[in-house]
């Protein structure tokens, strides 16, 4: 009966980690999509990742302290000639998520 | 239709050279091609991007590679701040040596004078010839001690430096052209870093407009520190404004305008506006006169222990756009000041100035702070909060903590 339970539980949370993991690949490939095409911003930043080589911003794979925080942050408010992505309605909330999201795990530290 | 996802879609960029929204693209035009905007900007092997391969890592911190700040002890100690040294802040990519051309040949016009011209490089340069040092600072220096953590470079202390520019005086420049036309109420200075970019120049031109009694004592500089003006520093030509934050010092000049109204780019009108957090909008003050300031800059909790006996508590002190009068130092964190003596030349109201206390310390720990008065204002202990993280000068901030062993 113990065996029995435990690979109910065992089977049950190996689903739960692989739909996570699935759920993170499919927002890895969407934000993938908004950087290079979307919202365009592989033509003013190097992402390696994302084989970017825009030369506006800073390259993001140098920039300090670089979080999903502060990617959501810049993205949404802009800043000097960025644009507000969020604040003129250019990308969508979910979208700001989604980029924000794969930039954060895609700098090369 | 198989999409490739790594294929880069330059066409996205057009919602900055047209309109605001995505619905444009289809309508404008221009592309850069990125090998252009590639140029100068690949990592060199010293860790500093290709551009700026000349300058000292050692004593530079890294925020990006375009963000690049002085380490604290690494200006002040020769009064000038050697150009290898000096902090880079540029909103535009770095013009290249081809993008410039013939440096001789390089152009700026001068408008709303009487007699509007078109100057080369070659043509200033037998115009005048005048040398002057000023404060080269960020708007944004001291932004790393905001609470509210603001958005943009993460300074303390090291967007400034000390320059001595070679260049041909404004006022000689405004004589040649028969003087400025009486409406006139601004100077603004445009740059030309954005145009190799094809961004729109509403968004991205540096275009700034300071009062126009600022051309009495500004300068068209080409040499820094007794070079020609480095690229990355705004070469061939850039507008200096004495005693006036950093962006107003338009790098690769190309046009003086006398003006009625201040420039409606971005860069004026929105971006650099001091406004209270969580309020914008161009009706609140620009980053014009840089604010009575000190620090100091050893020792600090970079330049290791310190022994117990006589120490020489160094700094530099400026006035902003009045001379600085006096500095004094406190190693109680405020609760007690001593009055630290100038020393080194002193370069005029614009440079600053090298100060030293002479005190004994014994073993503890202290937090020494500098406080600089210009005779009319003195930094206040506190920063005056502000959304984009402005201006700072508050004393208490840029105090250090220090061990003596």
């Amino acid at each position: 009966m113990k065996t029995k339970k435990f690979l109910l539980i065992f089977a049950l949370s190996f689903l739960l980690n692989t739909q996570t993991l699935f759920a993170d690949e499919a927002k890895m490939a969407k934000g993938l999509e908004i950087f290079n095409e979307t919202a365009g911003c592989a033509a003013c930043h190097v992402l390696k990742a994302a084989g970017s080589e825009g030369n506006i911003g800073p390259n993001l794979d140098t920039v300090e302290g670089l979080s999903y925080e502060s990617v959501m942050d810049i993205v949404t408010h802009g800043l000097g000639v960025m644009p507000a992505f969020g604040e003129d309605e250019i990308l969508t909330k979910e979208e700001i998520d989604i980029v924000s999201f794969y930039v954060a795990n895609s700098v090369t530290k | 239709m198989k999409k490739d996802k790594t294929k880069l879609n330059l066409n996205r960029r057009n919602f900055l050279t047209g309109t605001a929204t995505l619905a444009g693209i289809a309508a404008t035009a221009s592309v850069v091609p990125i090998t252009i905007a590639n140029a100068n900007h690949s990592e060199g092997k010293k860790g500093l991007p290709d551009f700026i391969s000349w300058k000292d890592r050692d004593a530079l911190i890294v925020h990006s590679d375009k963000g690049i700040e002085t380490h604290r002890s690494a200006i002040g100690e020769s009064l000038i701040t050697p150009n290898r040294n000096i902090y880079i802040r540029n909103n535009m990519p770095t013009m290249t040596d081809k993008q410039i051309g013939d440096r001789k040949k390089w152009k700026v016009s001068i408008e709303g004078v009487k007699n509007p011209q078109t100057f080369t490089l070659a043509q200033l340069q037998k115009l005048g010839h005048e040398t002057m040092a000023t404060i080269l600072q960020c708007s944004g220096n001291g932004r790393g001690f905001f609470e509210h953590k603001p958005r943009g470079s993460q300074w303390k202390t090291g967007a400034a430096a000390c320059v001595l520019w070679t260049g041909v005086p404004m006022k000689t420049v405004v004589d040649a052209c028969g003087g400025i036309n009486g409406a006139a109420v601004y100077m603004t200075s445009e740059g030309v870093d954005h145009e190799p970019t094809g961004l729109d120049p509403k968004k991205a031109m540096i275009a700034r407009s300071v009062p126009k009694k600022v051309y009495k004592d500004a300068m068209l500089a080409w040499e820094m520190n007794g070079v020609p003006l480095p690229n990355a520093h705004g070469g061939p030509l850039r507008m200096v404004t004495p005693g006036y934050f950093g962006i107003n010092n338009v790098k690769h000049i190309g046009k003086v305008a006398f003006t009625t109204e201040q420039s409606s780019v971005k860069y004026m009108k929105s971006s650099y506006r001091i406004s209270p957090i969580g309020k914008k909008g161009s009706q609140y003050p620009s980053c014009w006169e840089m604010p009575v300031k000190s620090w100091i800059t050893r020792p600090t909790d970079e330049t290791g222990t310190v022994k117990a006996g006589k120490v020489q508590i160094v700094g530099v002190a400026m006035g902003g756009t009045k001379k600085v009068r006096s500095v004094k130092v406190s190693v109680d964190g405020g609760s007690s000041w001593k009055k630290a003596k100038f020393i080194g030349p002193n370069l005029g109201k614009y440079a600053w100035r090298q100060f030293v206390l002479e005190t004994t310390l014994s073993a503890g720990t202290y937090n020494i702070a500098s406080l600089a008065s210009n005779g009319s204002d003195k930094q206040p202990e506190l920063r005056m909060e502000n959304r984009r993280g402005y201006a700072h000068n508050g004393w208490k901030d840029h105090s250090v903590n220090i061990t003596v062993v």
